[in-house]
């Protein structure tokens, strides 16, 4: 239970600021990837892939624009990706090439606050380019590209840093178990992408095997649940099933992390 | 007056095998102690569990007499550690690394700009001030990972092979930093595979073989328990070394260390006198001991069991 806990010492909190200095210091170009992402899947998706659905989709029984469908799902992908991203690059780069976890271990900080400092890290990272994302959303709602029920944009927020603390402890996983650098495409190509794509992100699970699999799908359950938020169409026991999952995820993962990253970087 | 830190009976297993195996040693403040040992003696280990980082499958640790798990933040609060590769952190500047690091004690450290400054200052690092870790010789890197060690003003300090793969002006100005530590009653913890280095910094040591203490005290007192009070050198010459090899078999001395075609062997005065009537016509040097043949020993030496 102390593993859990420790993500309120002051600890963890210490390891999330010299991650925060980090990421001030390259604020300019750190905003970029942010900004760019939405405006170019808007354009690629939204309008090129969008154009070839004049009438729209189908969902939950009613039509929406497509692109409507996929500015939601936008903001559960980025959720996913910068969470699972940052926690296996930015954390593999930190533990193994950098040292900065071998320094910090000398001074007051422990493993286990090393953990939760990249989780809580890679969840604030992620909030704040969902943030950014949506910021980007609704500009392009004022040009009149979107139509969606921007109100409850704030109340995504605190769902997205939950669920990226599930995503961030997922990729700590991977970071503990691959051997280098170059192995982390098993863990993408795996398990990442394929949680990505059926997940309806960017497409309804028209599939029944597909939509069955995605019910232990968190990214799913984000996507739909954020969707429903900003189609104004309720969260329909999504929410529940997100934050179950979530809760299972880092109830298991963290606690997992914490062993493996045991073995992995202190032998023991 | 407890020692600074003091360890009983540490034992701990990694991969399934003992590496530490009931180690005793003590660390006095204002003393330097060296733990010494060949590779896999279990010197890092050794080191690990004191500094708090690997948890001791037996034994206890106490600083200042007090019983260390009982609050291991606090103690972790006293300690200093360089170390031996450099871990600083490269995203941030010489200045930026003090005090991001004094960003991970609690109570906080006061002052933190000024105990900056005057770590610079002391460590001649001012004018690296605003440069990247990476920027650094070899030598200065090594005063930063001990500046680093000492911005939250520690009690005890942990020093890894401080000066491994420095050039001797780097390895005395090390030196010299520490001495001034010790001079102001710092409790010092230092490991090293310079010889020299151990007898000249060293108040007292503690020898590691195969995770267990095989000596322990000051270095004279080390040398003359382990090794004798001499040390025999003579050319490895193939015509009297049979001999020489059935006198030291006799007498329970086992194998010489052969160093570049010499044979060393560490005798006491008792046995220097035999050996001397026994090879009369024999040439060869006496010397005092050192470390490097006692390491040259540990090496030779099966201590397990």
């Amino acid at each position: 239970m102390g593993g859990l806990t420790a993500a309120f010492d002051w600890q963890s909190r210490a390891v999330v600021g010299r991650h925060l200095r980090v990421y001030l210091k390259n604020w300019h170009t750190s905003f970029l990837p942010p900004a760019l992402e939405p405006i170019t899947l808007l354009l690629a998706f939204g309008l090129g892939l969008g154009a070839y659905m004049a009438s729209g989709l189908e969902w939950h029984g009613r039509r929406v624009a497509y692109i409507d469908f996929v500015a939601p799902g936008m903001l559960a992908y980025a959720t996913f990706m910068t969470a699972v991203f940052q926690s296996l690059f930015g954390a593999f780069i930190r533990m193994r090439y950098q040292r900065t976890w071998e320094g910090q271990l000398t001074t007051q900080i422990e493993l286990r606050h090393v953990v939760w400092g990249e989780v809580l890290w890679a969840a604030l990272l992620t909030t704040t380019y969902v943030a950014i994302v949506a910021l980007v959303l609704s500009a392009c709602q004022a040009l009149g590209a979107l139509h969606l029920q921007l109100a409850l944009l704030p109340v995504i927020l605190p769902i997205v840093f939950v669920s990226a603390c599930a995503f961030a402890a997922l990729g700590l996983c991977f970071t503990a178990l691959v051997p280098t650098i170059d192995h982390m495409n098993l863990p993408i190509f795996l398990v990442v992408l394929p949680l990505g794509f059926v997940s309806a992100t960017y497409f309804p699970l028209g599939h029944p095997v597909l939509a069955a699999l995605s019910t232990v799908n968190p990214l799913y359950h984000l996507a739909e649940s954020v969707r429903g938020l900003l189609l104004g169409d309720g969260v329909d026991g999504h929410l529940i099933g997100l934050a179950v999952l979530v809760v299972l995820m880092v109830g298991a993962l963290v606690p997992l992390d914490m062993h493996l990253l045991r073995k992995r970087v202190l032998g023991d | 007056m407890p020692a600074l830190l003091e360890a009983h009976g540490l034992v701990k297993h990694l991969g399934g095998r003992r590496v530490v195996d009931g180690v005793d040693l003590v660390c006095h403040a204002g003393q330097v102690l060296g733990l010494l040992g060949p590779n896999g003696a279990g010197k890092t280990t050794t080191l690990r569990m004191l500094y708090g980082v690997l948890t001791a499958d037996a034994g206890t640790i106490r600083f200042d007499g007090v019983d260390v798990a009982r609050d291991v933040g606090r103690f972790k609060r006293q300690l200093g550690v360089c170390t031996q590769d450099d871990t600083f952190d490269g995203d941030f500047t010489v200045r930026q690394n003090l005090e991001i690091a004094a960003s991970y004690f609690r109570p906080r450290p006061t002052d933190v700009r000024r105990r900056t400054d005057e770590l610079l200052e002391r460590f001649a690092l001012a004018s690296y001030a605003a440069d990247k870790p990476e920027a650094l010789s070899g030598g200065f890197r090594r005063r930063l990972m001990i500046a680093r060690a000492l911005v939250h003003r520690p009690r005890l300090l942990f020093l890894d092979e401080p000066t491994t793969g420095l050039d001797p002006q780097a390895r005395v100005a090390v030196w010299d930093l520490v001495n001034g530590l010790r001079a102001e009653g710092l409790g010092v913890v230092l490991t090293t595979h310079y010889m020299d280095e151990a007898e000249r910094l060293s108040d007292a040591l503690t020898v590691l073989a195969q995770g267990k203490v095989v000596a322990h005290g000051s270095p004279k007192a080390v040398l003359g328990d382990m090794l004798g009070e001499h040390v025999v050198v003579l050319e490895a010459d193939g015509v009297t070394m049979p001999a020489v090899a059935a006198w030291l078999a006799t007498h329970g001395l086992g194998e010489p260390f052969a160093v570049l075609g010499a044979w060393h062997l560490p005798l006491s005065a008792e046995q220097l006198a035999d050996f001397a009537r026994a090879f009369p016509a024999l040439r060869y040097e006496v010397r005092p001991p050192n470390l490097d043949d006692l390491f040259l020993k540990l090496a030779l030496v099966p201590w397990a069991g």
